[in-house]
């Protein structure tokens, strides 16, 4: 298994007539890790994906998979399973024929197939349900149909196209937690395309998020929350996103609404920047940014304010000890490392 | 509440009016199938007689047997089915699926052919059939028949084409099928519904055609629709034989209908895609 599933894109741009889906696209996946393709809607994610798997041709550019150019190989030659947001189950078939299939256009032998079947379907709990056909399934079971099928080959890369988005939310997590386990057992290397905040941090070993075509950052999803490089990704990434006030930096502090934070930054100067806290970051401190109460979302275990701050809306997460009343005035602050600047022309961290 | 009772019956009174002006000449066929000719003219209408099987054993065994004919009609009708199946389910999915120049135009012009007149074609098509030796021939008529049935099959199965999620062959071709087994085994079984109606359409539009079967036919490949015609003639009209060869006539279409209605069964891909459909 090992040194199967190495993933590189070379510089691959995709045209659709005068618009451009993806940009010069390049990265790199390792061999069993499992990449998360974050990014919002119509930035290039599952574009990505389906010319990883095939189904699309990159207008330039090259993908190589274990170090052999794909580029012009056909999805079927490319040893790939897919995992489709809609399942893509064969209706006319059983259970047990939808997992054998991919086993039977490789032409393996009965036995070979029946066992292979048997112990992918086992793998996903479903081994019950082998005689149904998918239209007498509930939306997990047809999700796990779906995996099978896509785990019983062996391939060397296993792709998913946002899979749990058409299940409800318990059983998203249980899923969530089950696909890890199995991408582990198996070693093989996952490429999963997601908008899910918290699936990508829990699921991925590293991630790339794109923007409008463009990979924007790639690394661990800690790495990515951590230091977002750019005001796209601050806004993008996190629930809710971080705070991004425009301020004006002054010797190594920040100047937001007349009070004065410090930064870690210590460069001497003056310039306009964009500033960036996450709102778990902001707190709620005797001296610092004054701020009016506007509205309080209660999550339960804890709370997301609303605050006007001089004009500016800041959200704050507190948690349920101490949430304070809605028209309350407060006064908040953060410490000098939970404070990223961005640069408002170039878009970028600094 | 009487108001209610009131437009049921209606109702009711309407369809019936329909029904029956549908089924009279049914029933009438079927009633003077089984009379002899006296009774056939008896005025007023003997609803009350004595039924015999004389007119079917004159039709089927007697001299002027129309079983040459039903023969015929079923050699026609099967051959421009089959050769219309063969060529309009893969023209119906590439319309449906592929892309390729002039796919727009190509799907206009098949539904073009539909729009044309039949009686305005039927010289030039009688003229190029002579040319070729083709008169009274299969070949010639099921010819002849491909021209109206495929692009009338093609059109109606497009649609079923275009049904099926893309997603679902996508997947197949990543399970490690080709395009053509992708067709085999995972389109065509989808669109077997579709598949059932077409034929079904198919086959009764070759089964009943008159206009260009009277014309293109002659002694040796006569269907039966024409055939029915040996019953009239200028000095008396068989009514009771008339009747049996339009029963006997009308039995395989009923009879392919009763069959066809098991298959025709909707929402076969209902519930295997969350969400999917056309993209």
């Amino acid at each position: 298994m090992s040194g199967r599933g190495e993933v590189r894109f070379a510089d691959i741009t995709r045209m659709h007539g005068e618009f451009a889906a993806l940009k010069g696209v390049s990265f790199e996946i390792q061999p069993g890790e499992f990449f998360a393709l974050r990014g919002p809607s119509g930035s290039g994610k599952s574009t990505t994906l389906r010319i990883l798997a095939g189904l699309d041709a990159p207008t330039a550019g090259r993908v190589f998979i274990d170090g052999k150019d794909v580029t012009s190989t056909d999805a079927r030659d490319r040893d790939i399973a897919m995992v489709f947001q809609s399942y893509a189950l064969y209706p006319h078939m059983t259970v047990a024929q939808n997992i054998a299939f991919p086993l039977e256009m490789a032409n393996l032998p009965k036995a070979e197939i029946m066992a292979g079947v048997r112990e992918a379907a086992r793998k996903v709990k479903i081994d019950h349900l082998l005689d149904r056909k998918p239209g007498q399934l509930s939306g997990g079971q047809q999700q796990r149909c779906a995996l099978a099928r896509a785990i019983v080959r062996k391939a060397r890369l296993f792709l998913l196209d946002e899979p749990l988005s058409n299940l409800d939310a318990k059983l998203r997590l249980e899923t969530r937690a089950e696909i890890k386990k199995l991408q582990r057992s198996l070693g093989v290397t996952a490429v999963y395309v997601t908008h899910d905040q918290e699936e990508a941090m829990t699921l991925a070993d590293r991630m790339a998020v794109f923007m409008a075509g463009e990979i924007q950052q790639v690394g661990t999803p800690a790495e990515v929350f951590a230091r977002p490089n750019s005001i796209d990704i601050a806004g993008f990434i996190g629930n809710p996103p971080m705070n991004l006030v425009p301020a004006r930096y002054i010797d190594g502090d920040v100047v937001i609404a007349g009070h004065r934070l410090k930064t870690i930054m210590q460069a001497a100067g003056e310039r306009d920047v964009v500033v960036g806290i996450r709102p778990g970051a902001l707190r709620i401190a005797p001296d610092g940014l004054k701020a009016k109460v506007e509205l309080i979302e209660d999550l339960g275990d804890s709370a997301v304010l609303d605050l006007d701050c001089a004009g500016t809306l800041l959200r704050v997460r507190v948690s349920d000890g101490n949430v304070p009343q809605e028209g309350d005035a407060i006064s908040i602050t953060a410490r000098a490392r939970d404070i990223h600047l961005f640069d408002p022309v170039t878009r970028k961290r600094l | 509440m009487i108001a209610k009772r009131i437009r049921i019956i209606a109702l009711l009174a309407i369809s019936l009016v329909f029904l029956l002006a549908w089924a009279f000449p049914i029933l009438w066929s079927v009633l003077n199938s089984l009379k002899t000719d006296p009774d056939v003219l008896a005025y007023p209408p003997k609803l009350v007689f004595a039924p015999t099987l004389e007119a079917y054993r004159d039709v089927l065994f007697g001299s002027a047997s129309i079983l040459p004919n039903l023969v015929s009609s079923l050699v026609i009708s099967v051959g421009t089915t089959v050769v219309t199946m063969l060529m309009a389910v893969p023209a119906a999915y590439a319309l449906a699926r592929l892309n390729f120049r002039g796919r727009k135009s190509a799907g206009f012009y098949v539904l073009a052919t539909q729009m044309l007149p039949p009686v305005g074609i039927i010289i030039p098509y009688f003229l190029v059939l002579r040319n070729i030796g083709w008169i009274d021939t299969y070949q010639g008529i099921i010819l002849i028949y491909l021209s109206f049935s495929l692009p009338f099959a093609i059109w109606l199965l497009v649609s079923y084409f275009e049904d099926i999620p893309f997603e679902m062959e996508e997947a197949a071709y990543l399970d490690g099928a080709s395009r053509l087994r992708t067709l085999w085994r995972i389109i065509i079984p989808q669109v077997r519904g579709g598949i059932a109606v077409t034929v079904v359409f198919v086959f009764l539009n070759a089964w009943n055609e008159f206009l260009f079967a009277v014309v293109l036919s002659g002694n040796t490949v006569r269907p039966v629709t024409v055939a029915m015609f040996n019953f009239v003639s200028v000095e008396q009209t068989l009514w009771a034989k008339l009747a049996a060869v339009s029963v006997l006539a009308m039995l395989p279409v009923v009879v392919l209908g009763v069959v066809a209605q098991k298959h025709i069964v909707k929402g076969l891909t209902v519930g295997a895609v969350k969400g999917g459909g056309r993209r």
